[in-house]
């Protein structure tokens, strides 16, 4: 009885142990039209909640666990983004939209703190602490550029164990900042399998900053299971890239696009100009590019990280049913088939490559419609003023969506409230007429802080909602302009969420377990204002010309004032009588002085 | 990176004996080659009466050695352990690139080459300070994306080298807007914030090596940082007086590839700076040559001999290459340039300066230090009475843990973060400025319109009262 119960006592140990902390990644492959590949990696892990007070980190990375700890950071959320999703071309985004960033850095967290104060103190810390781990100016993030958003954002992670008020969730985003290999670097060094084995090590600088739409993610959020165990941190790190087939192909020793031979090209032959030297090259549309994750990513799979459970599959690739595929690898590996999707593990100890020829096929992949467009450009014109326009268009022929608009502006751009319009345009002309719900608005200081513009919109079936409102442009200090100021100033993208239909407002309901049954995220792309710009050079200029102005004026005026002008034969000439004679007169003119006003001030 | 430690503790806090306490042990063993450190004689720390010369002192010593080893050996082992305090314990690279936009691609170039190299003799990411005001591996114009190339042969990736060797990737510290005067001085003289990361501070003591390089557009007495503002050499001497002053360096070798560059050292006034710079007053420093597909000039002349050199002659960390050695590789025929070196700073002056071995700046401390004073017996003995200090103090922690988790509060076993809190100064975390937005009212209704009618009305006749009764 009692060697019974301490085995089960051991297994339960070890069960709790092998749910306590274990690690996933997959990698999901899916092509797209025009030659693009979609290739989304996901490497999850986690720790338990007391293993990570104890600060014993197994798979959760040491160094991102006592930064979060050391600012009380309760759910973290950070994005590395680089390129614009053609959501015309490639349909929805992956994951919904809640792995994507805005164009350069974006983080959010919620912060354990009892004051606003102490909030604002730690997220400081936090964003200098994050700048040191992953190459990148974060503590940028100042409190010009933070903003704490209404309703934009949900928390992922389960908050029971922390009092609601004494959550703060603070957001900032540095679009100028540029996304490269230093940011690479860190974030492979959180992974269990550090980019060596595993699909990390297809994660290459030279191929993922060379994608046409690239996001690094990095959440952290506590999940607590429903059958009351303990709480687990979660760490899901995220890289999701759009891949020009034919563009991550070249040889990387030269890049540059050269014509083929004209051998190589399919000669459209019913043109009339055709022949031997001229060529007008076929219609490709219908034609499945030739691939193989070996000449797309420059190596192929280095085996299978030792640390991710068996089960699940971690390649799965997404191509239509009649699409020939080839596994290939000097050891076995498992593969099956679902639909359209081709499920892969990987082998142990050998490398994996996916091979796909060149077919054309008649069925190709549906994609998933998008539930709204958008877009945001400026307007107007002059150094002066300037208008924002944003048109976001519901695609859905039968229902209306209700969607929440942030936007956080930089201190030099002033909108006017009073001039912000949202005018539907669309196949039906009863609709309401004011799709704006709720306006949630914080004014701009010089210097101090942002704006922060958060609308709730209704965005009826199949119309456009247009919004615009319009400026000012501050004119900075001289010293405040950056090296590059004539490039102009970026301006973050708006973050645009989706809620979920049936639209509710109730954000006190629990958190969705997995992202894909909430609302969805999008983001626009980040704009450039240019702002009135000195000639950097002309400060110098003009201290030049008034100095010499100066010296000409003042020179002549204090010469006509002090000297006394004579004729050349009235100069006495050099030598002593002349000084003498000069002393005599200065002596005999100072007596003259005093002994006159003397008497005056007798009579 | 943040988490990996403070590589300064490491680094000679008990000023004596570290490298001083293994060399008698070599005479323990019976070396018969009787063994002269090199750097004992010259060290600037020297406890030798200056009457008596370095070079006076090595005579004496080496006459002794021939007549009476065994007394050689006594004496030796009474005076090293002052003479070798003048050995450095860690090495730090500050290297630092000023020149923004795509057409100073050479001048990044130049800084990832020297963080290569420097990376290859062993000095570790965390102890690298790499300052890039742009972004030329991604930058839309590079035809070759995330790659840097200081060569038009592109054999090398400078960014992030996927060969054989590889580089582990790349850690900018300091990168875009960052790159600032004010930046560059505080990194030098440790001024910053309660809660600036570590990887971005230059953590150094008096022991340790600090290599310094510096390229740019330059002029006399002055170094452009990014078109927008300029360090002067007296700035820089005057960081450096800082950093003497506050015990941040045991020795530095500057090093400057800028027009005129010979300039920007003339005014350094403290000691054990070694400097040498690209080119003299009057005369500019030239780019070697241009890559047609890159588009523009991939490095600079004296960089790139200086590669040469120590790509070819610095082959291993244990290297004795010296210091005098690579500045006589400098041609002025090949550089286009006169490149200058200073020496009068340093103590012992030129020729101590030139027999100082590349490696001590370029690499790492390589040296396994041992604790040989007490022999191997003691030595052990200390090891275990560590070992049991060690013990005890797991001990009583994992008493203290289990005494909290029995009270049954779970979560009180934490780590000790709060106590550990940097603190920010309250006008960074100032009020007001981060609250949340407030929701705007949307209510068009005629009250509203008449409250505002109302009030323009109660003013107007209020002016219209004042000016009746001012009649």
């Amino acid at each position: 009885m009692l060697l019974f119960s301490f085995v089960l006592s051991l297994t339960i140990l070890l069960t709790s142990w092998v749910e306590a902390s274990d690690y996933h990644e997959q990698l999901l492959l899916r092509p797209l039209p025009q030659s693009a590949l979609l290739a989304a990696f996901n490497f999850r892990s986690n720790t338990t909640a007391t293993a990570f007070e104890e600060q014993n980190f197994r798979y959760f990375p040491r160094s991102l666990g006592q930064i979060l700890q050391h600012t009380h950071t309760k759910e973290l959320h950070l994005r590395f983004a680089l390129g614009r999703w053609d959501a015309e071309a490639w349909g929805a985004r992956p994951r919904g939209g809640h792995r994507e960033g805005g164009t350069g850095v974006e983080l959010w967290a919620w912060i354990d703190a009892a004051t606003d104060e102490e909030a604002n103190a730690r997220w400081l810390t936090l964003t200098n602490a994050l700048s040191g781990l992953f190459c990148a100016s974060m503590n940028f993030i100042d409190s010009t550029k933070t903003i704490r958003p209404v309703s934009t954002f949900q928390q992922e992670g389960d908050h029971s164990r922390t009092s609601p008020e004494n959550l703060h969730l603070l957001h900032g985003a540095l679009p100028h900042e540029v996304v490269c290999t230093e940011n690479l670097t860190p974030f492979l060094k959180l992974l269990p399998c550090k980019g060596k084995a595993g699909i990390s090590s297809l994660l290459d600088g030279h191929k993922l900053f060379d994608a046409s739409w690239q996001t690094m993610a990095i959440d952290v959020r506590p999940v607590c299971p429903a059958d009351g165990s303990e709480c687990l941190l979660e760490i899901d790190q995220t890289v999701d890239m759009v891949l020009d087939i034919e563009r991550s192909m070249r040889p990387s020793h030269d890049p540059i696009p050269r014509p083929l031979p004209i051998e190589n090209i399919k000669c459209n032959t019913s043109k009339p100009y055709n022949g031997p030297d001229t060529c007008f090259p076929e219609d490709q549309t219908g034609v499945l590019p030739a691939w193989s994750l070996k000449e797309v990513y420059g190596r192929p799979i280095r085996g299978s990280c030792p640390l991710t459970d068996d089960s699940a599959p971690t390649v799965i690739l997404e191509v239509p049913e009649g699409r020939d595929v080839r596994g290939e690898s000097a050891e076995s590996f498992t593969q099956s088939r679902e639909g359209n999707l081709r499920l892969y593990q990987l082998p142990k100890n050998a490398d994996f490559d996916l091979t796909l020829r060149e077919q054309s096929l008649d069925s190709s992949l549906s994609l998933e419609q998008p539930p709204v467009y958008a877009s945001r450009t400026f307007t107007g014109q002059g150094q002066e003023r300037g208008g924002m326009l944003a048109v976001l268009t519901n695609p859905s022929p039968s229902t209306a969506v209700s969607v929440i608009y942030l936007e956080s502006l930089p201190w030099f751009m002033k909108p006017y409230l009073h001039t912000l319009q949202a005018s539907i345009s669309g196949s039906d002309p009863n609709v309401a007429m004011n799709p704006l719900d709720s306006v949630f608005y914080r004014p701009s200081i010089d210097r101090q802080r942002g704006t922060h513009l958060e609308l709730a919109l209704t965005i009826p079936a199949a119309s456009t909602v247009t919004l615009t409102y319009a400026f000012e442009k501050a004119i900075l200090r001289y010293t405040e302009y950056p090296p590059d100021a004539n490039r102009g100033f970026d301006v973050a993208p708006a973050i645009i969420r989706v809620l979920p239909f049936p639209s509710t407002s109730n954000s006190t309901s629990l958190p969705p377990q997995s992202y894909q049954e909430g609302s969805t995220y999008l983001r626009t792309t980040s704009l450039l204002l240019p702002l009135p710009t000195p000639d950097f050079s002309m400060p110098y200029n003009v201290i030049i010309l008034t100095s010499t102005v100066i010296a000409m004026g003042f020179g002549s005026v204090f010469n006509l004032l002090v000297r006394r002008f004579v004729g050349a034969d009235e100069v006495e000439g050099p030598g002593l009588a002349g000084l003498k004679a000069r002393v005599k007169g200065r002596i005999q003119a100072l007596l003259a002085r005093f002994g006159g006003g003397g008497e005056k001030k007798h009579q | 990176m943040f988490a990996s430690g403070l590589p300064g503790e490491f680094s000679g806090v008990n000023g004596v004996g570290i490298s001083s306490t293994a060399k008698p042990k070599r005479e323990d063993l019976g070396l018969t080659k009787p063994y002269v450190p090199p750097l004992t004689l010259t060290g600037y720390d020297n406890p030798v009466p200056t009457s008596a010369g370095p070079k006076h002192v090595a005579y004496i010593f080496k006459s002794l050695a021939m007549k009476f080893t065994t007394l050689y050996a006594l004496l030796l082992a009474a005076v090293l352990p002052y003479l070798t305090t003048a050995t450095h314990t860690s090495n730090w690279a500050v290297l630092v690139s000023t020149s923004r936009f795509w057409f100073n691609y050479r001048h990044l170039a130049n800084v990832l080459s020297l963080y290569r190299t420097v990376k290859r003799l062993g000095i570790p990411d965390s102890q690298i300070i790499l300052m890039l005001p742009d972004d030329m591996a991604c930058n839309p114009r590079n035809t070759f994306p995330g790659s840097v190339f200081n060569d038009k042969s592109r054999g090398l990736d400078l960014y992030d080298d996927q060969g054989e060797e590889g580089m582990g990737g790349i850690e900018v510290d300091y990168r875009g807007y960052e790159v600032t005067v004010e930046n560059f001085i505080r990194l030098l003289t440790d001024r910053w914030p309660a809660d600036y990361p570590r990887s971005k501070r230059l953590m150094t003591d008096d022991r340790s090596n600090i290599l310094i390089y510096m390229t740019g557009h330059g002029g006399n007495e002055f170094l452009k940082f990014q078109d927008a503002e300029e360090i002067s050499s007296f700035d820089l001497a005057d960081a450096f007086e800082q950093m003497w002053e506050k015990k941040r360096y045991h020795e530095l070798l500057f090093m400057i590839d800028t027009c005129q560059a010979n300039t920007m050292y003339s005014a350094f006034y403290t000691p054990n700076i070694i400097s040498t710079g690209s080119s003299a007053i009057h005369q500019s420093s030239y780019s070697h040559h241009a890559d047609q597909d890159v588009g523009v000039a991939v490095i600079d002349r004296w960089t790139y001999y200086n590669l040469e050199f120590l790509e070819t002659q610095i082959t291993s960390t244990s290297s004795n290459v010296t210091l005098g050695q690579l500045f006589d590789s400098y041609d002025p025929v090949k550089v286009h340039s006169d490149a200058g070196i200073r020496y009068d700073l340093f103590e012992g002056g030129e020729a101590t300066a030139r027999n100082r071995k590349v490696v001590d700046f370029f690499g790492n401390v390589q040296a396994v230090e041992v604790d040989g004073e007490k022999g191997q017996e003691g030595s052990l003995a200390e090891w275990r009475k560590d070992l049991e200090a060690l013990n005890n103090l797991i001990e009583r922690q994992r008493v203290v843990m289990n005494e909290l988790r029995n009270d049954s509060k779970p979560l009180a076993v934490k780590a000790d973060n709060d106590n550990a809190e940097a603190t920010v100064s309250p006008e960074k975390g100032g009020k007001g400025l981060f609250g949340g937005a407030k929701m705007v009212d949307q209510d068009y209704s005629w009250a509203k319109k008449a409250l505002g009618a109302g009030a323009l009305l109660a003013l107007g006749s209020l002016w219209g009262l004042g000016s009746w009764m001012d009649r």
